[in-house]
């Protein structure tokens, strides 16, 4: 009955990160609009490309007319006239009048299938009008509608393709939460009763969870790489995120330096404690009342700047599960490894 | 009711014995001192008189930090081993703690002016900067990080005093990165006084530094008895 | 303007050319690596449980 019980949750967790994997590199992305060319308009007749990453908008054989582009400036509607659409860019043409005042323009690009795509300040227009509102041009938009795509995960502006990223880099962060979670509450329990066992979980506890950790702060580093620019930036999540590594780097060192010291378990566990009291603190208080640059944060206790749909979670839940279930299995080999251990030792 | 009397006696009589032992054993006092204001001197040597805000800050605080690891650092292997075993049997941890962190508190108050003194005697303040914005933040930002700094590290040192081998070292290792983040919200602090940000953008980094201070010293009080019994 | 234009580039080449199943390819890889060697040290734990404790298996 337990070995049944073994098979079924290792060898699941393999297999739903297997899914995970399959599924969150081979779902297409939704759609995105990404740039305008030229972004400088003067008042004039005059074309511009819009173009698009994800997944294409457009069939080859769709018609331009089934396609509609309206540029917004505050609450004025400018038309503009689609001529030629290809999977990934449309070319409209459009006429400035004179009237219009300099301004930033959004572009909204209303599909058949693809829903409305949306692209913030796609175009800035330069011209010598005076005054602040500018002419009304009468246009009216289409309604803006939901995609009517497959299984595909949401277009975010700068995430992009990275937001398959998602599926390792939040999981391996909640892996090593609560796997650290776990060796709190082991060394609360060594310190409660002194015994060596609960030592030696909590041991095993902080080894996996330093290995989450650190493939957390790597999937990180990337990610921020690619959306922020840089591979890391002073931010009170990534501060916190670094000092929770290197605390408990700090709990091995101190582990190492007390060699078989027998006061090794007490000293551990009121150290392992004092960590996961100031990881809480790091990474779950601080960044929240001071400004960040991480999503979730800035008095945001969920994720849903993510605007997690249902794609999406029909991912991600299986992913946080497998981490979760592969971060427990390798705590108990460790947890194993060191009974054996102790046992060989103290016979 | 005993018990808190005995704790109580026991955090008066540590602190006494420290603020002894610190008068008797003059030299480390002044090893401190000396080594705070040696490393002011240097950063002034190398700074050149032409040093920004942001340098200015920097500096001010790794002389704060390793003063307060040269004063705080070694806290808990001063006395000698039978004044040492003598407390283990009779005194109250808690007490013992609460007194450690007492005299702790004074020392971090006396080092806080001796830097902040030896930095405007020599440096002065930072270049492009007559006087600072808001001169009253900024001490009591340099005290009250210290003090949330001492406070961790009183824990800290106490953990690596039981270490038998190379305690000193040890306290630096798992000291640094504890500290990190008082120094993060310290070096915010002093930029922003330095440079008059308004007190709405100001007032959070001292209350999460008293925060954080407190909130420290409140889980080495609780922990401390663990560490001392073992 | 410039940087979005770069990656819009690199995105086409990622997913419209097929590297993403050569990244799938290689994560699964990488994923029945660690299975398998989780599992084998799995077993060999199981046997030194049952020679250093027999009476309990």
């Amino acid at each position: 009955m337990k070995g049944g019980w073994n098979w079924f949750w290792k060898g699941g967790s393999i297999l739903l990160l297997a899914y995970v994997v399959i599924r969150g590199f081979s779902a297409p992305l939704q759609p995105g609009l990404v740039s305008a060319s030229p972004s400088q308009l003067s008042v004039a007749p005059q074309s511009v490309l819009l173009s698009a990453v994800g997944q294409p908008f457009a069939n080859p054989g769709d018609l331009p007319s089934a396609f509609q582009v309206v540029l917004r400036s505050g609450d004025q509607l400018i038309k503009t006239e689609v001529t030629e659409v290809s999977p990934h860019s449309v070319r409209i043409t459009l006429d400035v009048p004179p009237t219009m005042p300099s301004r930033a323009l959004d572009a909204y690009l209303f599909t058949p299938a693809a829903g409305t795509l949306f692209l913030g300040n796609a175009c800035f227009v330069e011209s010598a009008a005076k005054g602040d509102v500018p002419p009304a041009f009468g246009a009216t938009a289409p309604s803006p509608q939901e995609p009517q795509l497959g299984f595909s995960f949401p277009y975010q502006p700068n995430i992009m393709e990275s937001i398959r990223n998602l599926l390792w880099h939040v999981p391996m962060w909640f892996a090593m939460f609560f796997i650290m979670g776990l060796g709190f509450v082991a060394s609360l329990a060594q310190l409660r009763t002194d015994s060596v066992d609960w030592d030696m979980r909590a041991e095993a506890a902080v080894k996996t969870g330093l290995v989450f950790g650190l493939l957390g702060l790597a999937t990180g580093s990337l990610w921020a790489r690619w959306t922020w620019g840089a591979w890391w930036v002073s931010d009170p999540q990534l501060n916190g995120a670094l000092v929770t590594v290197l605390l408990y780097s700090g709990y091995l060192i101190l582990r190492a330096a007390m060699g078989d010291d027998d006061r090794v378990g007490r000293l551990a566990a009121v150290y392992n404690v004092f960590a996961f009291v100031m990881l809480v603190v790091l990474l779950m208080v601080l960044p929240r009342y001071t400004e960040s640059l991480h999503p979730g944060k800035d008095g945001n206790p969920g994720f849903n700047s993510y605007d997690l749909d249902n794609s999406l979670r029909a991912v991600f839940y299986p992913a946080v599960i497998g981490w979760g279930a592969l971060c427990y299995w390798m705590y108990t080999l460790r947890l194993r490894m060191n009974r054996c251990a102790h046992h060989l030792l103290s016979r | 009711m005993g018990q808190t009397l005995h704790t109580l006696r026991t955090a008066g009589t540590v602190a006494r014995l420290e603020w002894q032992l610190e008068w008797r054993q003059g030299h480390q006092l002044a090893a401190v001192g000396l080594f705070a204001v040696a490393s002011v001197y240097v950063a002034f040597q190398a700074s050149d008189q032409h040093t920004g805000a942001a340098a200015w800050t920097a500096m001010l605080w790794l002389v704060h930090l390793f003063s307060g690891f040269t004063a705080i650092g070694r806290l808990f292997d001063r006395e000698r081993s039978n004044v040492r075993r003598y407390l283990q049997w009779t005194a109250a941890p808690l007490g013992l703690i609460l007194g450690k962190l007492f005299h702790a508190v004074l020392t971090t108050t006396a080092l806080t002016a001796v830097v902040l003194g030896a930095f405007l005697l020599f440096l002065g303040w930072p270049q492009g900067i007559e006087t600072p914005g808001k001169p009253g933040l900024l001490i009591l930002g340099a005290w009250l990080g210290g003090l949330s700094m001492t406070t961790t590290l009183v824990f800290v040192s106490a953990v690596a005093s039981q270490v038998r081998s190379g305690s000193g070292a040890l306290a630096a290792v798992l000291g640094l990165p504890l500290l990190l983040p008082q120094l993060i919200l310290s070096t915010r602090l002093t930029r922003g006084a330095l440079a008059d940000e308004p007190w709405t953008m100001l007032l959070e980094y001292p209350l999460f530094l008293g925060a954080l201070g407190a909130g420290t010293a409140t889980i080495a009080c609780i922990l401390f008895p663990y560490i001392w019994r073992a | 303007m410039n940087a979005l234009l770069l990656l819009n580039s690199l995105e086409g080449f990622f997913f419209g050319s097929g590297k993403a199943h050569v990244v799938t390819g290689v994560a699964l890889i990488i994923l029945v690596g660690i299975a398998v060697s989780l599992w084998r040290m799995d077993r060999r734990l199981g046997q030194l449980e049952k020679e250093s404790r027999p009476d309990q298996h």
